[in-house]
């Protein structure tokens, strides 16, 4: 019931990702980080079978930076999401796959563009304007069909995002303790408070 | 041929291990690394071997290598054998941040890169890495600068200033006599800085005579701050390093002239 | 996880072939590399649920101990630990002794829920591992790598039947007081206050109620013990008597062994509490 979401606005991409990290019945944490920095411009939000989700990204993470370190230069977040989407079929078709669904912000230097793919653990990896996994995507993919439009600053986005959240707060059965906030823009990652 | 050299890294009756040897002469042909330590500062210097005539200097690859945001790695020896062996400190150095969720301390590295020289040495159907590394950089959350070098024969020391390589020996001999430039207390932190690069490029002079073009100086501070200095800023350097030594032999030869 | 995998699955491929290499070569190879030993079984997984999960079949053979209830907190002055001490299988109380909280070395604590053995021997094992590091390293181990070992390890053997929930206690000088939680299936979260175990809501109940991080330390391990004796009070599969420890800068200081039968008499008699119970 983890909630991922991701709005791709003019000159930035924003993340958010509830806070809950919930065990059985119990809620364990209730400031949780969904997300991993891959580099200095993109970011993985991440939701699946606990356990596989941190170990997947945070592999995910050290494989980027060594090859940032390798090459001295990080991929871009098109390549990025190659990157990963080709670990995730590879992994599909071992003895036990990683069962992680994510989304990649990235935001390219070198063409100027945020970016935003939707990967699922089945190796489906596509760019998309706006997106989000899990029982999150029921809720808010038709408001987000009805007010997105392309052309939108990262406050309307911010905005956006808000009626996204309160509707899954109205509707989802479970508190899901907020969201996290992060923007991936030109600047790297940032946290958003809201 | 004594036998004991030919195919495996095995004891001659003397207790050398040849192959080991031969490798510490292949560091003695490649060109000359040097580290020095300052206060909050370390400062690594190459000298760059002149490029050929149709050869494209800015995509031969350089001496001194990043491990890690905060460690670097400058060797001297074979350049192939090198990548490898960087490669390999790389992947150690990213593997360590993942499990133990902290980068890498220098002391950690080294241990780690002198423990796999020492594999070669050790193992079938290997030959050690002919090379000499120096291994600079800063602990995480820690202003002290840390500079150690390692052997083909996985031997590694700590050092204040060391340099590895051709003419290793006279350019050690040169540090030892001259560290004092950057051993005052007093100095801040920048005049620290400035005297321990020049101390590096007056080490280099010793053995390149080319003067900056063919000199490569890296400056490694705390949090992971690492500058490449470009060869106008070398230049600056040598130009004042050229100009003392030219101002010594001035005063020699009045020094001269009024005993006359 | 596929070194694990591909080992099982070419097990025989490679066997032929490491045989084949030593009838070429004379003598045998040392591996000295680690290596998992798995049972020569199809799927060691459906054959540990078939004969374990009592949940599923109740006639299974082993019953694998379970019911527990742990906790701990950090606060202003450290961390405190507090367990119970009931172990079940299926139905049965297997015993009312049992130690939870192992001492994985002078500053850091361990707990014990889900499989009693599992988390007996992969602790202590955690241990070793824990003062090699400080062997190599000359420093101790952060609370963050130590719990990082033990949830590589059991996400190494994850699906495999392994059942721990765990909290990794202790306090650096980097990271001062700091528990992590790690359990079987890989899960490792850093946190201010868990509680773990079949009697994990009883003792949240009580101890959120409570809990603020400038407790004095008597008031902690006060508020500590009562949430157990909470969980203990309503949970079947908890029991026994209540193991109470804090963590300080200095390491680890145990608190003492209250037995929960008087122990339940004497706090409904003080705080005039338990009012659904008569007597």
């Amino acid at each position: 019931m983890d909630i991922i979401l991701g709005i791709r606005v003019q000159d930035c991409t924003i993340i958010a990702t509830s806070k809950a990290f919930t065990r059985g019945i119990s809620i364990l944490n209730s400031t949780d980080d969904k997300t991993r920095q891959l580099g200095e411009h993109s970011l993985m939000a991440f939701t699946g079978e606990s356990g596989d989700t941190v170990q997947f990204a945070e592999y995910i993470q050290a494989n980027m930076q060594l090859h940032a370190m390798r090459e001295s230069y990080e991929l871009s977040p098109k390549a990025t999401a190659s990157f990963v989407r080709n670990q995730l079929a590879s992994s599909l078709r071992s003895r036990k796959p990683y069962q992680v669904n994510v989304l990649i912000a990235g935001f390219d230097t070198k063409t100027e563009k945020p970016s935003l793919n939707w990967l699922d653990y089945l190796g489906t990896n596509v760019e998309l304007p706006y997106c989000a996994h899990g029982y999150a995507a029921f809720y808010t993919s038709s408001l987000l069909d009805r007010h997105y439009r392309a052309d939108m600053t990262q406050q309307e986005g911010l905005d956006l995002l808000q009626l996204c959240v309160k509707e899954l707060q109205l509707r989802m059965p479970m508190d899901f303790k907020g969201v996290l906030v992060k923007v991936v823009s030109n600047e790297g990652v940032k946290i958003v408070d809201f | 041929m004594s036998g004991y050299d030919s195919a495996l890294s095995i004891f001659s009756p003397d207790g050398h291990v040849f192959q080991v040897e031969y490798a510490g002469e292949a560091v003695k042909r490649g060109t000359c690394a040097v580290g020095v330590k300052g206060h909050s500062v370390v400062v690594l210097g190459c000298e760059k071997r002149t490029t050929l005539k149709l050869q494209d200097p800015r995509i031969t690859p350089s001496k001194i290598c990043p491990i890690d945001k905060h460690v670097l790695l400058a060797f001297a020896g074979l350049n192939a054998d090198a990548r490898i062996l960087i490669d390999k400190a790389r992947v150690e150095a990213q593997s360590h941040r993942l499990t133990l969720e902290d980068p890498v301390s220098v002391d950690y590295l080294t241990r780690y890169v002198a423990g796999v020289q020492q594999k070669y040495t050790q193992s079938g159907g290997v030959r050690p890495f002919g090379i000499a590394t120096l291994i600079a950089g800063f602990d995480p959350n820690d202003a002290t600068p840390k500079l150690y070098q390692t052997e083909p024969s996985g031997i590694f020391n700590a050092w204040k200033a060391n340099a590895i390589g051709r003419s290793s020996k006279t350019v050690r001999e040169f540090l030892e006599k001259n560290y004092d430039a950057v051993m005052d207390a007093e100095a801040t932190e920048e005049v620290n800085e400035q005297a321990t690069v020049k101390l590096t490029v007056k080490a280099l002079l010793e053995v390149v005579q080319t003067g900056a073009k063919n000199i490569e100086i890296c400056v490694v501070k705390p949090k992971g701050l690492v500058q490449y200095l470009s060869v106008e800023e070398i230049q600056v350097f040598v130009d004042e390093l050229e100009a003392e030594k030219q101002a010594e032999a001035e005063k020699k030869k009045k020094g001269k002239k009024t005993e006359e | 996880m596929n070194s694990v995998a591909s080992q099982f699955t070419f097990k025989n491929t490679k066997q032929d072939f490491q045989d084949a290499q030593q009838s070429l070569s004379g003598f045998q190879q040392l591996n000295l590399a680690p290596s998992l030993a798995l049972p020569p079984i199809s799927q060691p997984t459906d054959f540990l649920r078939a004969h374990t999960d009592d949940s599923v079949n109740p006639d299974c053979k082993i019953k694998i101990a379970h019911g527990t209830t742990t906790l701990a907190f950090r606060f202003k002055e450290g961390i405190v630990v507090a367990v119970d001490s009931r172990a079940t299988a299926g139905n049965w109380i297997a015993s009312q002794t049992v130690k939870k909280v192992i001492e994985i070395n002078p500053f850091l604590l361990g707990t014990m829920a889900g499989g009693a053995a599992d988390c007996q021997y992969w602790e202590t094992w955690l241990g070793t591992q824990c003062r090699l590091h400080e062997l190599r390293e000359k420093e101790r181990i952060s609370v963050a790598a130590a719990s990082k070992i033990l949830s590589n390890l059991v996400y190494l053997y994850k699906g495999m039947g392994l059942s721990m929930g765990t909290m990794v206690c202790g306090y650096t000088k980097k990271e001062g007081p700091t528990i992590y939680y790690v359990d079987s299936d890989g899960t490792r979260l850093k946190g201010d206050l868990f509680c773990v175990g079949s009697g994990q809501t009883f003792a949240y109940g009580v101890l959120d109620a409570s809990y603020h991080w400038d407790l004095s330390v008597d008031e902690a391990l006060e508020l500590g013990k009562r949430s157990i004796l909470a969980a203990t009070h309503r949970d079947a599969y908890s029991g026994g008597s209540i193991n109470l420890f804090h963590v300080t800068e200095q390491g680890w200081v145990f608190h003492g062994n209250y037995d929960v039968g008087p122990l339940f008499w004497e706090t409904k008699a003080q705080e005039g509490s338990f009012n659904n119970v008569e007597g």
